[in-house]
């Protein structure tokens, strides 16, 4: 029998509708080719707030992800309603640690300018595949209709599409072929 | 390769970690500097295309790294972050050819946009440059010149390796004239009747690379108001040479890649597929196998590329063709100039084989060209030359002239030999008169 193939732990911190959350994994699957699962790991974000902006500071949430999960899960992503931002910037939809083993998506700003449910699922899914991407060592992509193009607007999020473009396929293959030989 | 290189200065180091992991995210390559003061150090090293600049920071301020690096580099782009409190200084700053501020914490949309405009204004000027650059190479072509072992060796290996259709990789220092063994393999090869086209990967803007070797169809982008045939298409039936491959980004990689594995490409925009019915000859000064490790050149292209490779040896090590070069260059300034010069006498062709040319040949034929044009008398002299001028030395050798280190050295080498004269001519690559007329000229005397 063949070794398991390694999976992509889904971390809510808060309660999240089962709709949205098997949503993101199943975008997970289709882009990453890896299974996802779901197992919450931190339930209190305290430790990452900031009084003064009344913000959450994403980096050291990483951290703790990276920290928390089990070191079989190959990546890790915490979804969470909770507004984030990083030192430099007013906020971000999201971080990762680059080439590394954790991320994060926030819902807060996500639900800005929303037509209809369908959209708000849509913009989830696509974030935090974009965010599992970093980890992945993939970088933001200029091709406005590839996942991995940085997103100025929101609305930039809704015209972009669910998938990788050629190049960041090729590019997404290099990397996992590398973990697979580094795992060797 | 292709990413634009940007330096963060703040002596903050949770600011400087959160900005440099939101860029690198962006593509680009970012090194972090604690102060003003290690940013001249890193500076000094390697050249950026965009400074952020903390403007208060501990020790030297904001305002003054911003002058200081203007001095050295004009063209650099500074952008001055700012608290709230500093709005002021940052004005200041704009006065000071400070590209623009911004308010921290900024938002994500401001300072991508930021980075975009300074980065499309740069890409601008470097278009404008690549064009020049362009009709500097039509108007110039040299053929190669050597009777060193080295070049012997270069000249065998180019009869061996051009009958034959096989992907070549020249590698070698900037300036060394791997252009000239990439044309030379061309016009040996049974492709000679064909076109030899150039492409200098390194000098084109990212943003004009993929029409510029793929061609494109009229409507592709905003700008493509005509078809147009890319290098690729015009090397049908040649070569397709590929100057500083080293240079090219991932995107390009992969689609070349493509190309030499398919041998057919298609024009941006275009559908209808093209044979690549071409040589393709590449060459770089960087260490692919480096860059491989760096996971900034695919290791698979890299294979494509690397079938048979040589190297061009730098000049230093192939001093024996100066003279010949040198006497070549002069003919052709001479003659370009108007200015008809007899030669270059024995003590410049001296200093010049003394020298380590670190810019090879190009460096050469540039000194030689400006020593046309000052030179007052009928032959070059050594004062003619640029390399020795005073004015060539930069501050921080003061003490330490190249005078004062040919001086040093002859007077070590003497040391070594026991003042053997032969000896010593031999070792500096001199002949004994010029050794004597130096021993005089410094007035060097045997240590007790």
């Amino acid at each position: 029998m063949g070794a398991e193939k390694p999976r992509i732990l889904i971390s809510p911190v808060e309660d999240f509708d089962d709709e949205l959350v098997d949503r993101v994994a199943a975008e997970i699957e289709r882009a990453f080719d890896f299974p996802a699962e779901r197992l919450p790991l931190i339930d209190d974000l305290s430790f990452a707030h900031d009084p003064g902006r009344n913000q959450f500071h994403s980096t050291p949430i990483l951290e703790r992800l990276d920290a928390s999960a089990p070191e079989h899960y190959l990546k890790i992503i915490g979804m969470t309603r909770v507004d984030l931002f990083i030192p430099i910037l007013t906020h971000v939809y999201g971080e990762a640690q680059l080439g590394g083993r954790a991320c994060i998506v926030s819902t807060h700003r996500l639900k800005e300018e929303m037509k209809a449910e369908r959209t708000f699922l849509e913009r989830v899914a696509k974030e935090a595949v974009h965010e599992l991407g970093h980890t992945f060592k993939l970088l933001h992509c200029k091709d406005k209709t590839c996942i991995m193009h940085y997103c100025r607007h929101i609305s930039d999020v809704d015209r972009k599409s669910g998938d990788l473009c050629r190049y960041c396929k090729i590019l997404l293959g290099d990397e996992v072929k590398r973990m697979g030989k580094a795992g060797d | 390769m292709g990413s634009t290189r940007i330096l963060i200065v703040d002596d903050e180091l949770i600011m400087r970690e959160s900005l440099a992991g939101w860029l690198e995210r962006d593509g680009h390559f970012v090194e972090k500097a604690p102060s003003g003061e290690d940013a001249l150090e890193i500076l000094k090293e390697s050249r950026f295309d965009i400074l952020l600049v903390d403007i208060k920071m501990e020790g030297m301020s904001g305002l003054e790294l911003l002058r200081r690096v203007k001095e050295n580099d004009p063209d650099v782009a500074v952008v001055m972050i700012t608290a709230y409190g500093s709005i002021p200084s940052s004005i200041e700053a704009m006065k000071h050819g400070a590209q623009d501020y911004l308010l921290k914490p900024f938002d994500p949309n401001e300072l991508g946009v930021l980075i975009e405009k300074i980065i499309e204004s740069q890409a601008q000027a470097q278009e404008n440059l690549y064009l020049k650059e362009q009709h500097k190479e039509r108007t110039r072509f040299e053929s190669m010149i050597g009777q060193s072992t080295s070049m012997q060796k270069v000249f065998d290996f180019i009869k061996d390796v051009a009958p034959t259709d096989t992907t070549v990789l020249i590698t070698g220092e900037t300036g060394t004239g791997k252009g000239l063994a990439a044309k030379a393999i061309h016009t040996n090869s049974p492709r000679k009747e064909g076109p030899f086209v150039g492409i200098n990967c390194g000098a084109i803007p990212e943003h004009l690379m993929e029409s510029e070797l793929f061609g494109h169809q009229k409507g592709a982008f905003t700008d493509a108001k005509e078809n147009k045939k890319g290098r690729l298409e015009m090397a049908h039936g040649g070569t397709l040479f590929l100057d500083e491959i080293g240079e090219i980004n991932m995107r390009m990689q992969i689609d070349l890649l493509r190309v030499l594995e398919d041998r057919v490409f298609y024009r941006v925009g275009g559908t209808q597929p093209r044979e690549a019915d071409f040589r393709v000859i590449a060459a770089t000064n960087r260490n692919l196998e480096k860059a491989i490790a760096d996971g900034i050149f695919r290791e698979d292209l890299f294979y494509r590329l690397n079938v048979i490779a040589f190297t061009m040896p730098p000049l230093r090590e192939r001093k024996e063709d100066i003279p010949l070069l040198a006497e070549h260059f002069l003919r052709r300034f001479s003659q370009e100039t108007n200015k008809p010069l007899e030669g270059i006498d024995r003590e410049a062709i001296d200093e010049m084989m003394m020298y380590e040319w670190p810019g090879n040949i190009r460096e050469l034929e540039n000194a030689v060209e400006r020593a046309v044009v000052v030179s007052k008398a009928r032959k070059i002299r050594a004062e003619d030359l640029p390399i020795f001028r005073p004015e060539h030395i930069t501050p921080q050798a003061a003490g330490k002239s190249l005078k004062d280190m040919e001086r040093m050295h002859i007077q070590q080498v003497l040391e070594e030999t026991d003042w053997n004269i032969a000896q010593s001519a031999k070792l500096l690559e001199i002949d004994r008169t010029t050794l004597y007329n130096k021993i005089r000229k410094y007035e060097l005397k045997k240590a007790d």
